[in-house]
């Protein structure tokens, strides 16, 4: 009698309708309609690490600490996919990855919250991430002492340096053979992609204008890598990769984490974590099901992105931290960064087809490595390849078209040319996130996101933006015009420092109030540098996989050694 | 009686002179036969290379049609060559044979141009992507393989056959060493851009330089007859560059929607006629070993 193959609709069943990480199985993201067994783990015995967020902060701390023989349970609100399955080559579709639950933004230059900065998905914001992956200057972790601005780091970059070397080898990043800027590096794992037109043209520009550009370091295969497809350069990178080629948290850490022994829980909203009279965190209240479930943990690490984060810990008061848990220094939600996103465009008459391919091939981190500027911080800038939905919301909102000079506008699509910044916005207490009287679909109180621009961030963007007009000049580009309101990437609100006053967590990511309370993610930053977080937010968690080892080895993780 | 006996003794001697010479012209003739199936290898190779990869680049200059001519061309002019037994070369084989190497130069140029055009000029991006620095190298190589094939069929009986005032079994190791020596640098850059992601992938950068090696060896070294290690190193080399094949059509399966997805794959995955060239330049080789064999003063 033949093998029966599983039923094409129960391979299909939507990820986002029922958890697939369960019944002691895991979801093949390798194989169409696949499974891989997933230890499970009881609700009532207290696991070693109990992570909340899977992504490029709580993704690669649940494989690295599954790896050290802890036992370890990762929930995450979002659902579970199978890229070569549940993706689609459509924008509109793939908007199923981005956090689009109810918060209020607001400020005097309120963010807009969404696809530009938060996933929800098993694997995070990194399923449907850039995937371009920077280190930070090494100033940077000194910021303070050595540019005058922001908060130093409380870690050494010399130390960062080998972390970040770990995770590119991790990811296999596709890099130059030589990176212009900052200290030698190791040889990246996997060679450069072919730059596209897009790109070539920020190379041209560059070289009018006598400045170093660089093909961009990117997480994405440039050739094959176990099941993992390499690229096909079709660009629909930031909608989520259907060939695994980008190697987000979701195919690298997240399968490791699983076969090394982690049990991953899909679509488990986590509402509040527990702590006991003593003042120790004892495990998470997550919704799964329809259902309210508790998981005892002896430790708990919170890795929802820096506006879920503190959203979880500010929600999560007692008697005794009435104000939310980690958060003596009252500084939980504040210091809110994000990274300025400003863009120029113009028509090359070449056909550019930006489209084609990652959206960020070249770069320039020239700003960030010259100090030569009337601003502090520093920002590189990056070649784009908006697709077509995109770009057409970019033109009606931000060039303010509509109608037929909107239709006329998208026929130079394959013409369009443009250069985008990450740019370093300065830390400020004001800028932060609270919780609002308004309740999410778990009956959970929303966070309100309050931002402003400070002098020196609009100073920064004045100066990208001309120095990016100039170099679309540079390379004849006509009918220029430049995109003035666009933030990526959110950090802070949880800063680690040397001073339990002035921080939340330690250099280990262990909150300072809270000894078995951890926050490992893109919230710890005291400042965000003007390169794309990503990397810096998984070599931070391999740190923090590698300490809390030795701390567990020298019996140190339940309690403090000093303070 | 000693008389007739010298008669006889200078007649034998006559008779075996002949012979010497008849094998001589044969081993010329095989050793051009040799040549000519080496140069169709390597012609093959460009035919369906430059084909795929100037398809690829959407022909967009009318000059990238020439390889696909001029390795047709030369694919012809190997057959009529493997065919033809006579001991004397053929004005138009010739000919052809000149104008491949010449096309070899000439788009070599031409890539060299496009490279020094791009943003970056010489940089490692330019020479993984842009147009192929060594890649017409191989219509080169298949013409000078054409033409030593001419003049080594064009030796006059009494004489040694010679390529350039060098005897020829000589330079032609020399010339197939140092065409395996190019063609593993061309693909010791490829490989590299493919980060050896397969162990697979260090075969074509370690074996060839290896032949190339012992074939430079042979081309200065004092006369020898045997050189089997040499003969067994280009046996092997030749069957590398057939399993090459295989191995590329692996890699094309490993690409999104592999094999189903021939059409863009065949474009963008490793080229499948690419590894036939080391065969064709070790059966290069093996000629040259040959006519060293055959004319020990060559
Ligand atoms: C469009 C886009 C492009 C980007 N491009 C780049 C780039 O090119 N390079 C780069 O370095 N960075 C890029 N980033 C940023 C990068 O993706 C993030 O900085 C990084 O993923 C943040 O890591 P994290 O672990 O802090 O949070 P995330 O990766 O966002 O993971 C947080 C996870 O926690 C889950 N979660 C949150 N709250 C809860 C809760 N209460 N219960 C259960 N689960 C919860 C979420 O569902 C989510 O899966 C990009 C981001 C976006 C949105
Ligand atoms: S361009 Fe490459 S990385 Fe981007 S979605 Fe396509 S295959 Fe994935």
């Amino acid at each position: 009698m033949p093998m029966q193959r599983p039923e094409r609709t129960a391979m299909l069943a939507d990820p986002l309708a029922e958890p697939r990480g369960k019944d002691g199985r895991a979801p093949d993201v390798f194989r169409p309609g696949g499974w891989v067994p997933m230890r499970q783990y009881r609700e009532s015995e207290p696991v070693d690490f109990l992570i909340v967020g899977t992504g490029a902060g709580g993704g690669t701390l649940a494989c690295r600490l599954a790896e050290a023989g802890f036992s370890v349970v990762g929930l995450d609100a979002g659902p579970w996919f199978r890229p070569l399955d549940d993706f689609a080559s459509d924008e509109a579709e793939q908007s199923k990855l981005y956090w689009t639950d109810d918060r209020i933004s607001t400020g005097a230059n309120p963010l807009q919250l969404g696809s530009n900065n938060s996933g929800k998905a098993v694997g995070g914001s990194t399923v449907h991430f850039a995937m371009v992956s920077l280190r930070f200057r090494p100033e940077w972790f000194r910021a303070r002492t050595l540019l005058g601005y922001g908060a130093d780091w409380p870690i050494d970059w010399r130390e960062m340096w080998s972390y970040y070397a770990e995770v590119e080898q991790a990811l296999k990043i596709a890099g130059p053979i030589s990176y212009p800027w900052g200290p030698k590096r190791p040889r990246y794992p996997y060679r450069a992609h072919e730059l596209n037109a897009a790109a070539l043209a920020l190379a041209e520009g560059c070289e009018k204008l006598g400045v170093a550009w660089s093909e961009t370091p990117l997480a994405t295969l440039s050739a094959p890598r176990g099941l993992a497809h390499p690229c096909v350069y079709r660009g629909f990178c930031v909608t989520g990769c259907s060939t695994n080629a980008k190697q987000s948290a979701l195919v690298t850490w997240i399968p490791h984490a699983v076969a090394a022994g982690a049990e991953l829980r899909d679509l488990s909203m986590a509402g509040r974590i527990e702590v006991d009279a003593a003042g120790r965190a004892v495990g998470v209240h997550y919704f799964r099901e329809d259902a309210w479930h508790f998981q005892q943990a002896r430790n708990v690490v919170v890795a929802g992105y820096a506006i879920e984060t503190p959203r979880l810990l500010l929600n999560s008061t007692t008697d005794r931290y009435p104000d939310g848990l980690a958060n003596s220094s009252g500084l939980v939600g504040r210091y809110l960064t994000v990274q300025a996103n400003q863009a120029a465009w113009g028509l090359s008459k070449r056909e550019i087809r930006s489209y084609k391919g990652p959206p960020s091939l070249a770069l320039t981190e020239h700003w960030n490595y010259d100090d030569r500027k009337d601003f502090f911080g520093g920002y590189c800038y990056m070649s784009q390849g908006p697709l077509p939905q995109l770009w057409a919301n970019t033109l009606a909102t931000a060039r303010g078209l509509w109608g037929a000079p909107l239709m006329e506008a998208m026929e130079n699509y394959n013409h369009q040319v443009g250069l985008k910044i990450v740019g370093e916005m300065m830390p400020q207490a004001n800028n932060r996130v609270t919780l609002a009287d308004d309740k999410d679909q778990y009956g959970l109180p929303i966070a309100r996101v309050e931002y402003a621009w400070c002098d020196n961030d609009r100073r920064l963007i004045d100066h990208a933006l001309d120095f990016m007009t100039q170099a679309l000049q540079a390379i004849d580009a006509s009918d220029i015009w430049q995109q003035t309101d666009d933030t990526c990437h959110i950090n802070g609100t949880a800063r680690m420092g040397i001073d339990p006053r002035t921080s939340v967590v330690d250099a280990d990511c262990r909150s300072w109030d809270i000894p078995n309370l951890w926050i490992c993610d893109g919230s710890v930053f005291p400042t965000v540098g003007g390169v794309n977080p990503s990397l810096t937010i998984q070599a931070i968690a391999c740190r923090t996989a590698n300490r809390i080892r030795a701390l567990a080895a020298r019996g140190e993780l339940e309690r403090r050694a000093h303070v | 009686m000693t008389a007739s006996r010298q008669a006889l003794q200078s007649m034998l001697d006559q008779l075996d002179a002949l012979q010497i010479e008849a094998d001589r012209c044969a081993a010329t003739v095989r050793a051009a036969r040799r040549l000519n199936r080496g140069s169709a290898l390597l012609a093959a190779s460009v035919l369906m290379d430059s084909a795929v990869e100037h398809y690829r680049g959407n022909f967009t200059n009318r000059a990238m049609y020439t390889p696909l001519l001029i390795s047709v061309l030369t694919l012809a002019i190997s057959a009529h060559g493997t065919t033809d037994r006579r001991p004397a070369s053929h004005r138009v084989r010739h000919g052809i044979a000149v104008a491949a190497a010449a096309t070899g130069l000439a788009g070599t140029a031409f890539h060299i141009r496009n490279v020094l055009k791009r943003p970056g000029r010489l940089d490692w991006q330019n020479l993984f992507y842009g147009a192929p620095v060594g890649a017409p190298m191989a219509i080169l190589l298949a013409g000078l393989l054409g033409s030593a094939a001419e003049w080594v069929r064009d030796t006059p009986n009494h004489m040694p056959p010679r390529l350039f005032g060098i005897p020829a079994g000589r330079a032609l190791a020399a010339l197939s060493g140092l065409g395996l020596l190019c063609t593993s640098g061309e693909a010791a850059l490829l490989h590299f851009r493919g980060a050896f992601h397969n162990r697979a992938m260090f075969a074509p950068v370690t074996l060839p330089p290896i032949g190339a090696a012992l074939l430079l060896n042979a081309a200065v070294a004092p006369k020898c007859r045997e050189r089997w290690l040499t003969r067994v190193w280009l046996q092997l080399i030749m069957l590398m560059g057939l399993t090459g094949v295989g191995f590329h059509a692996w890699g094309i399966h490993r690409a999104m929607g592999g094999w189903r997805n021939w059409s863009q794959n065949v474009v963008d995955g490793p080229p499948l006629p690419a590894p036939p060239s080391f065969t064709g330049l070790a059966l290069a080789g093996l000629a040259a070993l040959g006519l060293l064999r055959d004319h020990e003063d060559a």
